[in-house]
């Protein structure tokens, strides 16, 4: 008999468009093993069936949703989900990561993951009620909104879980996402405009069905020390987060002075208490309840999701989630402090169905463009893109979502793409690494975070290690004891960040393969080792709880996994999506910073005369290389390291193309 | 007497309830085995918590042919599965639809609150599902309400 796979639905479920045709089949365990699911599962299927000829709008590209071994049970956040493919927006690993309750339905309804390959002749979508699949006509859906596609699917498939895509992806922007119920995006890299190429308008999904876990007793016992390891973490313990959201970060980031304003120009906003946390708990807020109560993933304590209403003036009637993200994107970023204005942005670029941190980045860009006069309102067709024109920022979503004129046909490309159409001199002025611009952190203010974007493997991005450690103010003494170096607790140095962010990607890299949230170990600290050493250095009294992602990974599946090798596998998948982009040519020169932060000094706020030292980050590039077993000169991954996290297969098809040192 | 109490206004939609409900009793994650339920609202940001009220003239428990549904010594009204016939009267005439059916087992189920310790409550942080006294909750209520009246006219009478 074959072993049973507990925590997972235990089917993967296969789509061909092109053909239409559906197949199920068991999930591949090995692989589930080694890469847990998610992103790990979804990382590897992609260097497996896309090659580097593959176009990223082309029929032989695939689009892969996945959940992981703890997604729909109870514990410390169980609701994320994967979405991964070849990105249209950079032309490498795309990947994008949303809090749903789309998630656990899926297992529910007896699925893992879902491949989709090919291309269908019409619009189509996908209806999932547990074992029946079937592609369903979506012609009377085609070009509609994210939100009334949604409104449309849970009433036609009974509240079913709906992922969507919306017009932006439809018009071809490169930075489509696919969004979940209305408010939760996967909104980086283009993966709704992937959805968009396949004519894939929509997924629902309906499960009735069960999840056991390998040891219940000990699962609940797993659950339950993370669940307290969260109520006795500091930073939690103040409430701010849960009852401000992200939305927090706005006067945060302003006060360490890492809040981009101006596209980057600047990292103090004059403007951020108009756009802050307290200011939408304040005036939009629809739960008022002595404890905002905000909205939450599936199993998650932290409701960092806020929901709100503009409930008078112009943009009355707005409603819905706002992240930090899209608030300084709209916000800070375009030099606006009309709060109005960025949420009803937000809001409209959901229902186009478009990334709001690359969208913002986009209007952004034009207007430095233009004050810069580079470009004129001619150009720009007439419109006034001055920084802080908050109306001349939503007439230019609408431009770019529908593709009108000079912005509609640039701003769908993304801010690297459009600059690089424009001028080689235009390209000064895109926040782009690997082609995908940076959301929300100044990189000059903050090292860590800065080094974490150059080394992403999405391009420019915080999440893929999410370094918070920095920013948090704990004792100097853990900095050394975790990565060798007092400097690793302080945002301005350098000293152990390559260490500290080569951990964070680890974990983090577990945290999306097996559905759970980067908040509990990256913003909270509640990952084991942390809240040990912080126990220890402050001398607490009491027992002490952390989540132990290996013993929760464990009891759940029953498998036997230590703390070692989980970093393992975090790194086995770091290094598969390497491997991925090796393929399409990324290099050691790519995991660089703009040029702008090497050179142009912040010139006012908090973090006034910063600058990243280009000297310092190549010699951060080295350790970090060395930390990953990737050759110092290349950036090539070498032919050890495959070996070692058990790679041969992907050591096989580098070898071929002489791409291992 | 005590009952679990549902607040939608501090409700986050997280469902850890209903994946808490059906592991304590059924020692599975599906939230279609769970007593509790959370309707969600999606699009209007609104998340309710639906479960047995354990209503004081519970109509499951007056439709049942066979008495298979009583108050036990918790005021929980439950249901004893080993004398239930099946008829699904229960399930048509609950008004909250809190009684559920289990398609493996075709066994009917419904909230008993875990003999007075109910499971979902532990692991609501908000307090949006409480075990608490209902009179007391309504009292509480109450109170607030009036507080907000009564400083309506505090700044009334200072105006005047």
């Amino acid at each position: 008999m074959m072993e049973k796979l507990y925590a997972y639905a235990g089917k993967t479920l296969k789509v061909d468009l092109t053909r239409e045709k559906i197949v199920k089949e068991p999930l591949d365990k090995t692989l589930a093993r080694r890469f847990l699911g998610g992103r790990g599962l979804n990382g590897k299927l992609l260097f497996d069936l896309v090659g580097p000829k593959v176009e990223p709008l082309s029929p032989d590209n695939v689009f892969l949703m996945a959940t992981g071994p703890i997604n729909g049970l109870l514990g410390l956040t169980t609701g994320r989900i994967d979405v991964t493919s070849l990105s249209p927006l950079t032309g490498i690993f795309g990947n994008s990561n949303a809090g749903t309750n789309f998630a656990p339905e899926l297992k529910y309804a007896g699925y893992d993951n879902i491949v989709v390959f090919g291309r269908a002749k019409k619009p189509v979508y996908l209806l999932i009620e547990d074992d029946h699949v079937e592609l369903r006509d979506a012609s009377d859906l085609a070009g509609t909104g994210v939100f009334e596609t949604t409104d449309v699917l849970k009433e036609r498939h009974n509240d079913a879980k709906v992922a969507a895509i919306g017009r932006a992806a439809e018009n071809g922007v490169l930075y489509g996402c696919v969004i979940f119920d209305y408010w939760d995006a996967a909104g980086r890299s283009g993966m709704g405009t992937v959805m968009a190429s396949k004519n894939l308008k929509a997924i629902c999904v309906n499960g009735t069905g069960t999840i056991e876990v390998a040891d219940p007793d000990r699962y609940y016992e797993v659950a339950r020390d993370g669940w307290l390891a969260l109520m006795n973490d500091f930073g939690f313990k103040t409430q701010e987060h849960p009852v401000l959201g992200t939305a927090v970060c706005v006067g945060w980031g302003n006060a360490q002075g890492w809040l981009p304003t101006r596209n980057f120009r600047e990292s103090y906003f004059e403007g951020a208490d108009a756009i802050s946390g307290e200011e939408f708990r304040d005036r939009f807020s629809v739960k008022a309840s002595p404890i905002p109560a905000g909205r939450a993933c599936m199993s998650c304590p932290n409701r960092c999701k806020r929901f709100g209403i503009i409930r008078t003036g112009k943009y009355a009637g707005t409603r819905g989630n706002i992240e930090f993200e899209a608030i300084a994107a709209f916000g800070s970023k375009c030099g606006v402090s009309d709060f109005d204005a960025v949420f009803h942005a937000n809001m409209i670029a959901n229902d186009y169905g478009m990334d709001a941190v690359s969208c913002g980045n986009m209007i952004a860009t034009f207007m430095e463009l233009r004050e810069e006069g580079i470009i004129d309102d001619k150009f720009l067709d007439g419109l006034d893109l001055r920084f802080g024109n908050a109306d001349a920022m939503v007439e230019a979503i609408h431009r770019i979502a529908n593709r009108e004129g000079k912005i509609g046909e640039l701003g769908a490309l993304g801010s690297y793409l459009a600059t690089k159409a424009i001028s080689e001199k235009a390209t000064y002025y895109t926040s782009n690494i690997k082609g995908m611009d940076s959301i929300a952190c100044d990189p000059r203010a903050a090292k860590g975070f800065g080094f974490a974007f150059a080394v992403a493997s999405r391009g420019s991005d915080h999440l893929r290690a999410h370094p918070v450690f920095e920013m948090i103010k704990l004792p100097p003494e853990i900095g050394k004891e975790l990565f060798a170096s007092p400097e690793a607790v302080d945002l301005r140095k350098y000293g152990g960040k390559p260490e500290m962010v080569a951990w964070h990607e680890e974990i983090a890299a577990i945290t999306d393969s097996i559905g759970s949230c980067r908040f509990m170990h990256a913003s909270y600290y509640t990952q084991y080792p942390v809240p040990e050493l912080i126990h220890k250095h402050f001398k607490l009294k009491g027992e002490v709880h952390s989540v132990k992602y290996h013993e929760w990974i464990s009891a759940a599946t029953g498998w036997n996994i230590s703390y070692d090798e989980l970093l393992r596998i975090g790194k086995r998948i770091i290094t598969v999506e390497r491997a991925f982009n090796v393929r399409r040519g990324i290099r050691r020169k790519d995991d660089t910073l703009p040029e702008r932060f090497f050179k142009d000094k912040i010139p006012k706020g908090p973090a006034k005369g910063e600058v990243y030292s280009k000297k310092i980050f190549n010699k951060m590039i080295d350790r970090y290389y060395e930390l990953r077993g990737w050759d110092i000169e290349t950036g090539l991954i070498k032919k050890e390291t495959l070996e070692a996290l058990e790679l041969q297969d992907v050591l096989q098809v580098l070898s071929k193309e002489k791409l291992v040192v | 007497m005590k009952k679990l109490v549902f607040d939608p206004d501090l409700c986050t939609g997280c469902r850890a309830c209903e994946l808490a409900c059906s592991f304590i009793n059924e020692g599975v994650f599906s939230p279609s085995k769970s007593r509790i339920r959370v309707v969600k609202f999606d699009r209007e940001g609104i998340d309710v918590p639906v479960g047995c009220e354990h209503c004081e003239n519970a109509p499951c428990m007056a439709v049942c042919p066979v008495k298979a549904i009583y108050r036990d010594e918790t005021y929980a009204v439950v249901l004893d599965p080993d004398v239930c016939i099946g008829c699904k009267r229960c399930m048509i005439v609950c008004p909250f639809g809190a009684i559920g059916f289990d398609e493996g087992k075709r066994m009917f189920f419904k909230c008993d609150l875990c003999r007075g310790d109910p499971e979902c409550v532990k692991w609501c942080f908000t307090k949006a599902v409480s075990y608490s006294d209902s009179l007391e909750v309504s009292n509480a209520k109450r109170i607030k309400a009036a507080k907000k009246e009564a400083t309506a006219q505090i700044l009334a009478r200072e105006l005047r």
